[in-house]
């Protein structure tokens, strides 16, 4: 199989964002990143999810869908929301480099696009369907990965 | 005193010392919240956090900890950090807040730094 895929669904709860984040961990494991480079993937998996919880979900009962897709040279994750109260619909590029640019090192928030930004190898965010975000998050694998996975 | 099962609080002289002992993702950073402003409400002015458990932070308990320690420079007193392994420190740099909140290498160093 050229590639496999992994995807699960939690409700919009931050209490759940801390085992996804140690799932991610032991599968990054498995796929050959090294330690740094797994605790970068786990950041940047929490730090949407979080984003996801908190901004993109009108309540609890509102859903976050986790795509992983497992390539021979990259791990992929997508992460979609649908929509908090005042953001659904919220993301246009204009709005998005508003945000990034009130972000300072004294600010008590702001930072997870930036941080999902330096950590992966490359990212985008997109409207989606539901009226919420979808973040895609690609790290490429090293080149001496295990080989009996794919 | 205030704290849970995986965040104590303990005392040195006037100096409050968080123990924490879980990774802080934006659940665990909700109790660390409640515990620092509990500090806050009881008038505490100078606290030191002990992270020598923990592997990680994400920016929200980043976030927590910068807004806290402006609090306590306000009343006069100051948050200290210490015992950040290299992924806390990663994310500290990365988000700039290395420059922002006061981190030491030791507990001691830190307490001695009031």
């Amino acid at each position: 199989m050229e590639k496999d895929y992994i995807e699960f669904k939690l409700s919009s709860n931050v209490c759940y964002i801390e085992s996804v984040r140690v799932f991610i961990g032991k599968l990054s494991e498995t796929l050959g990143f090294p330690k740094k480079r797994t605790a970068d993937i786990q950041l940047a998996l929490d730090e949407i999810c979080s984003n996801a919880v908190i901004h993109g979900s009108k309540s609890v009962e509102s859903e976050i869908k986790i795509h992983i897709t497992v390539d021979r040279r990259f791990l992929e994750l997508i992460i979609s929301d649908t929509g908090g109260q005042n953001t659904k619909d919220w993301f246009t590029p204009e709005k998005l480099a508003e945000i990034q640019s009130r972000r300072t090192p004294e600010g008590e928030g702001g930072h997870g696009l930036y941080l999902i930004e330096c950590l992966s190898d490359s990212h985008k965010l997109q409207a989606n369907k539901y009226g919420g975000t979808d973040v895609i998050v690609l790290f490429n694998r090293p080149s001496n990965a295990c080989q009996d996975v794919p | 005193m205030a704290g849970t099962d995986l965040m104590t609080v303990r005392e040195n002289a006037d100096i409050k010392i968080i123990d924490v002992m879980t990774d802080l993702s934006s659940y665990a950073a909700l109790d660390l919240r409640k515990i620092l402003e509990d500090l806050l409400l009881e008038k505490v002015d100078k606290v030191v956090v002990n992270f020598s458990e923990v592997n990680h932070i994400n920016s929200t308990a980043v976030g927590t900890l910068v807004g806290i320690a402006k609090r306590l420079r306000q009343n006069g007193g100051d948050l200290k950090l210490c015992h950040l392994g290299p992924p806390l420190t990663r994310t500290f740099n990365l988000i700039g807040a290395s420059s922002v909140v006061e981190i030491y290498e030791t507990e001691k160093s830190a307490l001695a730094a009031f």
